[in-house]
């Protein structure tokens, strides 16, 4: 359902995403990982018009979605979170979801139905009258889901949803994950975690700098032995000062 | 409860006239009644979509040019040309508000600033259409003769009742846009904006909207403005301390609060009447301290601190 064709991305000389491509097929979950500065966030910005390719396409479902705005992108069907979480601070958790749910439903008091059930669906049914800047890092992860879900999404780019997060709550974001694959819902996920990602993908796919190093299930990925080399630096050779 | 707090502030509001008769007094509340409608103005832009201008006299200044023009060129009465000038403010802001919000933050207010220049200075030098810096001057005001009386422009009270209807229609569509879609994507947009964008809202829509409608209601200002005080020249009406002012009121009064700018404006008008009359010199240092304290000790301004305070009681009474 995604297709990206020789995604490429620079930053005056420097290319953070050199001729990626790859396609995602639907009901997917595929975890995209790399070392620290490999292009992965790059990738998701890319993908959801917050940042224009330098070259190459960006097909969902075979239309181009280069060029658009990130408005328009999540109209079509594709969400986002944020790394960094980005909530409405000032707004209640209950407001940030309904926002997001007016895409869909016009009516407030639609929207509202719409963001209980989901914010029911991430458990943060019991915090919806909080201000959004007085939840945990934890919560506010699963807020960030919770308003991407309410636009109604084909596919949903999670940036790091785990980042931050101690092992219980890994395990229930894991499952939060699986939910809504469960649901139809095609997923990309960006990863430090790699327990998690391992574990929890269909697929895997690791870039280093900016360029895909391997693409398989997670078992063949771990294995790979250019991906060690990115992730633990190559092995030295025996005799290499001769 | 809040239907009869209406009702009576309504009445008040009528009843004013009658009980205040000195016109010193009468000018204060026409003064403080359109600074609510500037405030209000600023409030939508600068309070709910969180979007900091500091050229908003070019609104003001186009809404009082066109009621003049209008007027004087084509006899048509100021209260249609305030009305007018409104609309023309706003149509001036879409482009205004499609090219200033691609930049972002300190960029996009300073990008204002310099609208509002180039506004004063097209004002100032297109002659033909504003008499340059001589200014426009009304001199009689069209008569008008209500159930069999005509009214007295010589007298303020005509005024006071033209912006009193001004000023509640800025607070209730500051009010019905704070339960609008339009309103909530705007808190949004003032939030995050790529939150928003996330999320699927055009923000370069909204924000464009939002300033049309500021526009609108600074433009209304300025044409009562032009019609109250009869002369106006570029640089008052253009002016940045002006712009400055509308930052002020909204802010003191209390950001994205329907009752915010009125508030505000009671509090700075009078305050700055009082020390303007005490202390004939240096009455502004009293004014700029008065703006510090009460900014470093109310960033929710005044109306904001006082809902706060009742909900919080309230909370508390109900824990």
């Amino acid at each position: 359902m995604l297709e990206l064709k020789g995604l490429t991305k620079s930053f005056g000389g420097l290319r953070a995403v050199t001729d990626l491509s790859f396609t995602v097929e639907k009901g997917a979950i595929v975890g995209l990982i790399g070392p620290n500065g490999s292009g992965k966030t790059t990738v998701f910005n890319l993908v959801a018009g917050f940042l224009p390719p330098s070259a190459g396409q960006v097909l969902l479902e075979g239309k181009n979605l280069v060029g658009l705005k990130p408005y328009a992108i999540t109209r079509k069907g594709v969400a986002r979170t944020f790394q960094t979480v980005k909530p409405f601070r000032q707004l209640s958790v209950m407001e940030n979801v309904t926002l997001a749910a007016f895409l869909r439903f016009p009516m407030r008091r639609h929207a509202e139905a719409e963001a209980s059930r989901i914010l029911e669906k991430v458990g943060l049914k019991g915090k919806i009258k909080l201000p959004a800047n007085d939840l945990t890092l934890v919560d506010q992860k699963r807020l960030e889901i919770a308003r991407a879900l309410a636009t109604g999404p084909k596919l949903l780019l999670l940036d790091e949803p785990m980042g931050g997060l101690n092992a219980t709550e890994v395990d229930l974001a894991a499952h939060l994950i699986n939910d809504i694959c469960a649901d139809g819902v095609t997923i990309i996920w960006v990863e430090h975690v790699l327990r998690a990602i391992m574990n929890t993908s269909h697929r895997v796919i690791v870039i280093n700098y900016g360029a895909k190093v391997a693409d398989g299930t997670p078992r063949e990925v771990v294995e790979n032995p250019d991906v060690i080399a990115a992730y633990l630096g190559k092995r030295a050779k025996p005799h290499a000062a001769d | 409860m809040k239907l009869i707090l209406v009702a009576v502030a309504l009445a008040a509001l009528v009843a004013a006239p009658w009980i205040v008769t000195d016109p010193f007094y009468v000018h204060l509340m026409i003064m403080v009644l359109m600074w609510t409608v500037l405030g209000a103005s600023w409030n939508v832009v600068g309070g709910f979509a969180g979007q900091v201008s500091f050229g908003h006299s070019a609104f003001l200044g186009t809404g009082a040019y066109t009621t003049m023009i209008l007027y004087l060129n084509m006899g048509i009465a100021p209260w249609y040309g305030i009305v007018l000038g409104g609309l023309v403010a706003a149509v001036i802001a879409l482009p205004i508000g499609l090219i200033c919000f691609r930049l972002r933050g300190p960029y996009f207010a300073l990008s204002t600033l310099a609208v509002a220049e180039i506004i004063r200075l097209v004002a100032l030098n297109w002659e033909s259409l504003t008499n340059g810096p001589v200014g426009l001057l009304i001199t009689t005001l069209p008569p008008v003769t209500l159930a069999g009386t005509a009214l007295d422009w010589e007298s303020k009270t005509p005024f006071y009742y033209i912006i009193a209807v001004l000023a509640v229609g800025a607070l209730v569509a500051t009010s019905l846009l704070a339960r609008s879609r339009l309103g909530a994507y705007l808190l949004a947009v003032r939030d995050d904006i790529d939150s928003a964008e996330a999320i699927g809202i055009n923000t370069v829509q909204v924000r464009v909207l939002a300033l049309a409608l500021s526009a609108f209601l600074a433009g209304v200002g300025g044409g009562f403005y032009a019609m109250y005080l009869r002369y106006i020249d570029p640089d008052a009406v253009f002016s940045i301390p002006l712009s400055v002012e509308m930052v002020f009121i909204p802010v003191v009064g209390g950001l994205t609060t329907v009752m915010g700018p009125f508030i505000g404006a009671v509090f700075l008008v009078s305050l700055g009447e009082t020390f303007r009359t005490h202390f004939l010199t240096g009455h502004l240092i009293f004014y700029g301290l008065f703006m510090m304290v009460a900014i470093r000790y109310m960033p929710e301004g005044i109306w904001g601190r006082l809902r706060l305070m009742v909900a919080n009681r309230w909370g508390v009474r109900n824990a």
